[in-house]
Order: C-alpha cells, then structure tokens, then sequence
C-alpha cells in the first residue's frame, strides 16, 4: 500500500525523476542518433524501391517486395551459405587451438609474460593488412604455400588458389584463425584463471589423471569463458568483409561471398538502396537473434556455475 | 544525410569565387598519381597563367576507378555543386547524363568534327544529346614479341599457333590478359566476342550474350586456359597490371592490354624493350579483330556554379597541344582524329598513326546504356564461372543473358527514352 505522501514531499519527487530524465537525455538522445536512427532509416529505405543507378524510377513504396525477392535469391542463399560454412569451421579450429594455446600459457614457464604478450600479435593487425600478406603467402608465383608444398611433394607444380571454391577458403580460413586465435586463447586463458586450483588437487587425491581434469573440472568451469568467445567470435565471423573483401572479393564466381560482402555490392557498388537495405535488415535480424540465444544460454550458465 | 550535411560544408567551402582574389574557383577531382598527375598539374598551372581569372582545385581522388564512381555517386547524389569538373570513365557517361548529374554541352563550344566518332557517341544519350568531352581513349590490342613470332597473328587459329610456337620453357606463356572478375575481364570478353562476330546488345537493346558466336568466343578463352594451354590459370586472378609484368618480364609471347603498357615495356628497365610490337586483335571467319572502346571523358557537374569556366578548363586540357603532350608522356591517344596525320604525334606511339586511327575507328563500345555497370556485373560473374570451370560457357552465357534482360526490362529503358524524347532534353 502506497504511503500517503505530502504534496511537498511528491513535488520533490517528481522535480528528482525530471532531472534524471535530464540526466540521461544526451545519452539517449546520443543513442537514438547513432542506433536508432540507422536501424529505422534501413528499414523505411528496405520498403521502398530505391536505385541511385535507376533515378528515373523515383522512389516508390514498394512493401515487402524486396523481402520477397530476397527469398528467391540465389546469390542471397549462396551468400548465406558461405558465411555459415566460414563461421563454423573458423570458429571451431579457433576454440580448439585457442584452447590448447590457453592451457599452455596457463601453466608457469619462463618468459610467460613475454610468450603471452607475442602471441598477441597477429591480432593486433590491422584485418586489411593481414589479409594481403595471406594474399601474398597464396600467391601463384611469389607466394611460400606453393612453394612450401611443392618441395614436400605435396602438391607436384604450383597451383592457382584463388580460382577454384575449395582451395581459395584455405587462406581465407587460415588467415581468420591465425589472426583471432590469440583473441579466443586469451579470453579462455582468463577464465581459466578464476578456477580454484584446490579443485584440482582434490580431483588429483580422486585419483584423476590429467585428461579426467579437464574433461570434469576444466571444460564445465570454463563453460562461461567459452560462451563469451562463441558470442564474440560468431557475431564477428557472421558479419566478415574485409578479410575476403581483400583476399578473393568473393571469387571465384562468387563462391566465397559471405553475406556482408553481398550486401556490400548491392548497396555500395550498384547502388540498390531498397534491396541493400532489405539485405541489411536480415543481416540485422539474423545476427541480433544469434545475440540473444546466446545472452540466453549465458545468463542460465552464469547463474548455474555460481552454484546456485 | 551525413554525405548531404558534408557536401554542403564542402560546397560553402569550395564553391563559386575565391573570397580573397575574387578568382572563379573550378574544382576537379582527377586523376592525380604517377606521371600522368604529374602532367595534369603541369597543364593546369599552363592554364590559370593564360586564364589568370580562374582558379583550378585539383583534388586527390582514389585511382581505382570504381572507388572514383562511389565517390561522384555519393557527391551528386546529395546534389553537390562541387566538384565542377568530372572525370568520366567511359561507361559512365550515361548513367550520369540519365541522373541528371551532367550538364548538355553545346556542340559549337566543342568542335565535334573534330572527334572520333566513336568516342562522341559513347558521350552522347537521349537523342544524341553531348554530355561529355573525350579525353583519351583506350583501345585493347595485341603486344607480340617479335624475336618469337615472324609476324602478329591475324586468325585465332593462327593465335594458338603462335602462341605454342614461341612457348619454350623460358617463356611459359603463350599469352596473357585480363581474367580476375572485374570490368577489365568484360572487355577482355567484347574482343574475343567481335573477333567470333557476336555482340553483348543488339542496337535496339536487345541483349544477345548468349549467341552461338558468344558462345564458341568464350569456350576459345577456356580452351586457352584449360585444353590448350596457352594461356596460364593465374590470369583469372590478374588485372592489368599483373599481365604487363609477366610481359615485360619476358616470360610471355603475348598480351592483351591498353596502350598504356607500352611505354612502361619500351623503357630500360624492361627485359622485352625492343622486341615487342602492337597489332589489333585477331578475329576468327566470320568475326572482325575488335578493340574495347575505353577512355576517360571530361563533364560538368550539372549544379556546378562555374558552368563556363569549368567548359574553358575542359576545352583547354582536349585542345590538340595537350592532347600530345599527354600523348607523348602518358602515352594516351588522343581523341582528335586530325592529330593522326601530324608528325609530332607520329613519335610517340606505339604504332604507326594509320593503324591507330584504324583500331580506334574500328573499336566497339560497351553498350550505352546508364545500368552498363548492374549489366557488367552479372557478365563478370558469369564469364568467371565459366573460365574457372563452375559452368559450361553455353550455360553461365544463357544464365547471363538472362538475368542481363531481366535488368533491362525492369529498368524501363525504351520508356524512359521514350518519355524523354517527348519531353526532349530538359533534364535538370
């Protein structure tokens, strides 16, 4: 039951509500500016026909039309395709190595400090400049893979990587796990740091041996730890660009395009500002809802593994 | 928004008369690299001296052509009166014009006679009204290594001839060219189509790429490739540039490419400097040999706020002195036909002047069309597919004109052109 409240009293109060709104209004205002705006700007543009190329057509309102036609879109599908199949295997080989690269840090070893600033490295990188130097690495001509693998026997005569589907997602692949590994390896290593040691000396007086401890203690404590990577490292890999930008531009054909890069070429090469922006929207939706399922899972394991 | 808010900061900044000298300010965002920025500098210092009443600001632009075009997109999109001055690839003209981004130019002011016609009618849309002045043009052709090959092939049979007989294990290519999927490989294509006797449109906007000739033009780009192997699978990742350094390496008997490349391989550093020629492409019965039409143009921002000292700007850098000047350390052809028969430009091509003003004449334009680059795009996937073996040449061309039609009857073009010839040319 509500308090009776002086009128004096009520007056404070709403004086305090108004200047919190006014606290926080530049940052709302800040937000709807540069979150909002955009998202609502999008989608008005994703139900409109809208081809700088085609200025004669006008602008009309159009609906679902380019939701629609994205349905039927192969290239759309393609793209889709490819950036599923780009996210599960490089996210699965960067948990793996990032994982063994973690545990390795994690024990005490001279020169540890050094060894885990170095590793580092590739992720400082700026993605554009690393990609070139993979792009160089896979050169047909001057490029160390081919000559690498011609003189194990590997392969019999250089090959030409970027023109066949299947060979031109090794360098994209190998480029994104060298460079995000020490990212993932770091995040794991720091959850690998809050697990008590004294869990370990009471699974080592059980009678487990090293592989039991990190199947039972390591792997469920770290549960948190890689959830966090799988939800950094999916959104990011959903939404590359610029590595295959840089290293095939989708080709061959365009058998590596991912999503962002597609989305990229409609809107900023051919001008299609509607059917851009309706791509752009279900990029939107897509990653947005990998966002949430995982904010789900992780708050209900956050929760568990405080023993609740 | 953000583009609009810039360009109008930009256009209080920049636009109309300097403040300080009461000079009036043309703005020119042009190509500003290497040796040809170099010589556009020059001629435009040249310029103010004689004009001392205009002031040219030549802006730093992205050299990549297709970075240029997003940037005139983006500036004339949100109605920009700068910059003044366009530098125009020659696909674009009409897509500009069609926007309404470009200003009519009056014939009279521009001495068409002068000028190749086929690089006029490139410039020209909606009853053949002039947009923009050309430039230089480009012609692809065929460099041939003379201490290989007793003369240049004039057949495609005689291409693959040539090519297997000038391969030793020194120079392991028979010929290179443009394959990577971007524009470059759409006029690689057009010169193979010519030389089968197809063609990507018909005159009246029909689109016919998937044409027995289209079709036996790129099974013979494949074939190159994959059966005969005259030419290596690396150019399906190569531009320009790539090949003109397996050329002018010596590793290679032949290449297709722009007259650019010759004064790079004629210079001292060049293994292959005076052992190499220029021929137009060959063709096959039934074909004639067909250059792509290329080249830069100069336009004028319809919203500029000096129309006419932007027109004394363009009419300066196209007179005849700096074409050969541009000619001479660019190694650009000019686009004035008379200049064929002087003497001074005789020097500094790279073939005898006759046979230059044979190929330009005879050169074909991408169709003039304002969705050219939408069409282009979906012939460079296609024809990629096919060359890297995804598709059969008769299907990726089926799937290509395909969708290439579809493009064009959404677009409306005959009723756009329709509408404005009733309306006639009142654009902006």
């Amino acid at each position: 039951m509500r308090r009776p409240v002086a009128p004096r009293q009520r007056g404070i109060e709403i004086e305090e509500r108004r200047l919190g709104w006014l606290l926080v209004a530049p940052a709302l205002v800040v937000i709807a500016g540069i979150a909002l705006f955009p998202l609502v700007w999008t989608v008005w543009e994703s139900i409109h026909l809208h081809d700088l190329r085609m200025p004669w057509r006008g602008r009309p309102f159009v609906g679902l039309e380019n939701y629609v036609a994205i349905a039927g879109d192969r290239r759309f599908w393609a793209s889709m395709g490819h950036t599923v199949f780009f996210t599960g295997t490089s996210i699965t080989l960067e948990l793996l190595l990032g994982l063994f690269l973690a545990l390795a840090m994690n024990r005490s070893f001279r020169g540890r400090g050094l060894v885990r600033a170095a590793v580092l490295v590739p992720w400082a990188i700026p993605t554009v400049v690393a990609a070139l130097l993979w792009r160089f690495l896979f050169d047909t001509e001057a490029g160390i893979a081919n000559a690498l693998l011609v003189g194990a026997g590997v392969l019999e005569e250089p090959i030409v990587w970027f023109i066949r589907a299947a060979t031109a997602w090794v360098p994209v692949i190998l480029a994104d796990v060298w460079k995000t590994t020490p990212f993932v390896a770091l995040l794991l290593l720091a959850g690998l740091q809050n697990i008590d040691e004294s869990l370990y000396e009471a699974a080592s007086v059980d009678g487990a041996g090293p592989w039991w401890q990190l199947r039972y203690v390591t792997l469920p404590l770290l549960k948190p730890a890689i959830l966090v990577v799988l939800i950094f490292r999916t959104l990011d890999a959903f939404r590359v660009f610029d590595l295959i930008y840089v290293l095939t531009g989708g080709g061959p054909g365009t058998a590596t395009e991912p999503i962002a890069l597609y989305t990229f070429n409609v809107l900023l090469q051919n001008l299609q500002f509607g059917y851009g922006s309706a791509l752009s929207v279900i990029v939107f939706l897509v990653t947005f809802g990998i966002a949430v399922l995982y904010i789900k899972g992780l708050r209900v394991d956050l929760t568990g593994a405080r023993g609740r | 928004m953000l583009s609009r808010a810039l360009a109008a900061i930009l256009l209080l900044a920049t636009c109309g008369v300097d403040p300080d000298d009461g000079r009036t300010v043309v703005t020119f965002p042009g190509s500003a690299l290497g040796e040809e920025g170099r010589l556009l500098q020059r001629q435009i210092v040249r310029f103010m001296e004689e004009n001392p009443d205009i002031r040219v600001d030549l802006q730093r632009t992205p050299d990549d052509a297709t970075q240029r075009h997003q940037l005139y997109v983006q500036r004339l999109n949100a109605r920009s009166h700068d910059p003044d001055i366009l530098q125009l690839d020659v696909i674009w003209t009409p897509e500009f014009a069609a926007a309404g981004w470009l200003l009519p130019l009056d014939e009279a002011a521009v001495d068409t006679d002068e000028f190749f016609p086929a690089t006029l009618e490139a410039n020209r849309w909606w009853d053949g009204q002039l947009f923009a002045v050309p430039w230089f043009v480009d012609v692809g052709m065929l460099y041939w290594r003379t201490d290989l090959l007793p003369a240049a092939p004039a057949t495609m049979d005689a291409l693959t001839r040539g090519a297997r007989a000038g391969m030793s294990d020194s120079v392991p290519r028979g010929i290179v060219w443009q394959g990577a999927r971007y524009e470059g490989l759409v006029t690689t294509f057009l010169e193979y189509l010519g030389g089968f006797g197809g063609e990507i449109m018909t005159s009246d906007g029909r689109v016919v790429v998937d044409s027995p000739q289209a079709i036996r033009a790129l099974t013979f780009m494949h074939a190159q490739i994959h059966n005969l192997g005259i030419a290596p699978e690396a150019v399906l990742t190569w531009h320009e540039e790539e090949a003109r350094f397996a050329f002018q390496n010596g590793t290679a008997v032949m290449m297709r490419n722009w007259p650019y490349a010759y004064a790079l391989l004629a210079s001292d550093d060049s293994r292959v400097a005076g052992r190499f020629s220029v021929a137009p492409m060959p063709a096959a019965p039934g074909g004639h040999p067909t250059a792509a039409l290329g080249g830069n143009q100069l336009a004028i921002n319809a919203r500029s706020d000096a129309p006419e000292a932007a027109l004394r700007l363009i009419a300066f850098l196209t007179a005849t002195d700096q074409m050969l000047e541009r000619a001479e350390l660019a190694g650009q052809f000019p686009t004035r036909h008379a200049l064929y028969d002087d003497p001074r430009l005789a020097a500094s091509l790279p073939m005898p002047a006759d046979q230059a003003r044979a190929i330009i004449e005879a050169a074909t334009p991408r169709p003039v069309i304002p969705i050219w680059t939408e069409l282009s795009e979906i012939l460079q996937i296609e024809l990629h597919r096919a060359l890297v073996g995804q598709a059969s040449p008769e299907v990726a061309l089926g799937r290509a004109a395909r969708a290439m039609t579809e493009v064009v009857d959404e677009a409306g073009i005959p009723e756009l052109q329709e509408r404005m010839r009733r309306r006639g040319v009142a654009l902006r």
